[in-house]
């Protein structure tokens, strides 16, 4: 019996407390026959035991080796040696979520040979080196601690790469971030944490390979039916790039149709599992189905609302659960002003750019912060329209129904301001936007655009929305029962 | 810089901000910088008003004027430059990780974070711990050229802490110091130090 390791080998479900929260995920998908990577945990007690010690403690050594040994089994991979490479991904984990824990370290087996060995199996040289260049950059950025270092002290043995990261999830029990952490927030400091040793899977190998995301239901919109993207011949660093257009879900099924039948019913069954709309990552590797990780999924207030009300038709949820999954800001975000039905029709479009704050509010264009407080004021409705925004703007845009600005995107100052107000806005319309002021404009910060005149809007009434009405309702039913 | 030109670079980078806040950035008693304050409104140079004090466009353009002659050193200090360009590039970081505060991918697209998912509020409060680990060189690096600049280093510090401790609002809230008010009066103030303009 080991003493410090379990192999996540779908037989029973270990304690939380002592194989931490993600080796508890992987555990159950596996117990509840779903496939996963293999991959075995290193147990809080050896944590424990190292903080103690200040050093790997005995017979540690050796159970690492023999989970290394089934890993190899599994997969038929072998760990720094052969024309198979085993790679592995390190990952810290708790039984509860701290701050300040080692991010994930992927990759972990890869070297010279190792490279030579992927571009071979793989045909994709630039994928091998790309391979090994960002596990080089983890391990410095993680386990180093050293970004920039332009020759990062990486030990040449994968063994001792393991090890150090091994040390650097121990290590990181003792941050500043995950001690204050605790302290604040009454955890003890003798729980912990374990660390997941997973082995890679490739979603590049061959014509039958991908890897994607699946959603349960639309986290959209809320509809019913699972949605999701799959990239062929791809890893999941490609989906996240951006780099590369993702297809959608009938293409996986044209593509990989096994693995596409197995996804949807690992689906349903992880829903129904976990009583709410997982988000799923996964990857196919040579046409074989295996799931990352599954969570509960982010949903869009529109989503929030039809799925609470849905899942207690479906008899999966009671009222109250229903209740407590939408919050009071979301119900706020679906009765905001919005533009009528028609109102764009024939309208004209005097600037687009990148919609930075959703929301839709009209006035007239004012270039200077000053003057747009000194107008408001007045009880005007202005929108201020500036080449970009300084803090010498912040008063302008507290006083505006919205914010326009000529450059920057997304994440500029004038869209972290227009975010924490509540301001629509739209960013990024190129010049010729402040020469307009004076003029009267409607804006729609979803849409990214700044319409001429003021276009007819609606506010949206909580008894006419299908799906809001009704847990309106059974919030009434709630609150008189309360009171009885 | 003496003490008048103290107070008006400090009410330039905090704008429409009362006294109390004006003396702390810049580092002068608050008797004094009230005196000063009072002074510039008195000739024509700041307005008040409900207690909150801006200069007046003239008087921003002639300290702007004066700045070569106050930062000139560091401008060229080869190691307050090399602190600048870090800062220039974690730069970066804090405007995404703010950016993920406040808005969420969902499914492809972006919306706005409501804060009902605090696994998501904890993990990019998590990233901006991290960055403030990157930030903390850069920032004593920025102060030893100009001891003054460790005001930042402290109310950012502070502001993390309150954010970690649950006060989610010192994250980017911009009617208080909160990481990205700060952060961004720090940018705006070695901006003007090094003598750039804003890029976005």
């Amino acid at each position: 019996m080991a003493r410090w390791t379990v192999m996540l080998d779908g037989n029973g479900l270990p304690d939380r407390a002592l194989v931490g929260g993600k080796a508890w995920s992987i555990a159950r998908m596996a117990a509840l026959g779903l496939d996963v990577p293999p991959a075995f945990v290193i147990g809080t007690s050896a944590c424990n035991a190292y903080l103690e010690a200040s050093g790997i403690p005995p017979g540690l050594e050796d159970e690492i080796a023999a989970g290394l040994a089934w890993l190899e089994a599994q997969t038929g991979r072998t760990f720094g040696n052969g024309d198979k490479r085993l790679l592995l991904s390190i990952r810290s984990g708790a039984a509860i979520s701290m701050p300040g824990m080692m991010d994930t370290v992927l990759n972990l087996g890869i070297d010279e040979a190792g490279e030579a060995a992927l571009a071979a199996e793989t045909g994709l040289a630039t994928f091998a080196a790309d391979t090994q260049r960002r596990f080089r950059e983890l391990y410095s950025a993680i386990v180093l601690k050293a970004p920039d270092d332009p020759s990062p002290a990486i030990p040449v043995d994968v063994r001792e790469q393991l090890f150090g990261a091994v040390r650097a999830v121990f290590e990181s029990w003792n941050t500043r971030r995950a001690r204050r952490y605790r302290e604040h927030n009454g955890i003890a400091h003798d729980l912990g944490t374990a660390v997941t040793v997973q082995a890679m899977v490739f979603g590049n190998l061959d014509d039958t390979s991908g890897t994607g995301v699946l959603f349960s239901r639309n986290p959209l919109n809320g509809d019913p039916a699972p949605y999701g993207e799959y990239l062929p011949r791809a890893q999941g660093e490609d989906v996240v790039s951006g780099k590369f257009t993702p297809l959608g879900l009938d293409a996986m099924r044209d593509h990989v149709p096994h693995a596409h039948a197995a996804l949807l019913a690992a689906s349903a069954m992880l829903e129904r599992e976990n009583g709410d709309v997982q988000d799923i990552e996964f990857t196919v590797q040579s046409g074989k189905l295996f799931l990352l990780q599954s969570r509960v999924a982010k949903r869009a207030p529109e989503a929030a609302v039809r799925i609470a009300v849905d899942m207690v038709d479906e008899g999966m949820i009671d009222a109250a659960t229903a209740l407590s999954r939408v919050s009071a800001e979301q119900v706020a975000t679906l009765l905001l002003p919005r533009l009528a039905k028609g109102a764009t029709d024939g309208a004209e479009i005097v600037a687009r750019g990148e919609g930075a704050c959703p929301g839709v509010a009209t006035g007239i264009l004012v270039a200077d912060a000053d003057d747009a407080e000194r107008r408001a004021a007045e009880g005007e409705s202005v929108v201020l329209v500036r080449a970009t925004t300084s803090p010498d703007d912040v008063h302008g845009m507290i006083a505006a129904k919205a914010i326009v600005t000529e450059q920057g995107g997304s994440t500029s100052h004038a869209a972290v301001v227009s975010r924490s107000l509540g301001r629509p806005c739209v960013v990024g319309v190129g010049s010729g936007a402040v020469a307009r002021a004076g003029q009267q404009v409607t804006i729609d910060g979803a849409a990214g655009l700044v319409y001429a005149g003021a276009l007819e809007t609606v506010v949206p009434l909580e008894s006419e929305h299908p799906h809001l009405a009704r847990l309106t309702g059974w919030a009434r039913e709630q609150g008189e029962r309360a009171g009885q | 810089m003496n003490s008048r030109d103290l107070v008006l670079h400090a009410a330039a980078i905090k704008r429409h901000a009362p006294a109390s806040a004006i003396a702390a950035l810049a580092g002068v008693p608050l008797d004094q910088a009230q005196a000063q304050l009072d002074a510039l409104v008195a000739t024509g140079r700041a307005m008040e008003t409900k207690g909150a004090y801006a200069l007046t466009p003239l008087a921003g353009v002639a300290l702007q004027a004066r700045y070569a002659g106050h930062f000139g050193h560091l401008r060229e200090d080869e190691g307050f430059r090399g602190a600048y360009e870090g800062f220039e590039r974690i730069n970066n970081t804090l405007k995404q990780i703010i950016t993920d505060w406040q808005t969420l991918t969902v499914g492809g697209q972006k919306v706005a974070n409501d804060h009902s998912d605090k696994a998501h509020d904890d993990a990019v409060i998590d990233r901006l711990g991290a960055l403030h680990e990157q930030a903390e060189p850069i920032l004593a690096k920025l102060a030893s050229g100009l001891p003054r600049l460790r005001y930042y280093g402290d109310k950012l510090l502070a502001a993390l802490e309150a954010a970690e401790d649950g006060d989610t609002e010192w994250v980017s809230d911009i009617r208080r110091d909160s990481y990205h008010t700060v952060w961004f009066e720090l940018h705006e103030e070695v901006l003007r130090i090094m003598g750039r303009e804003r890029q976005e």
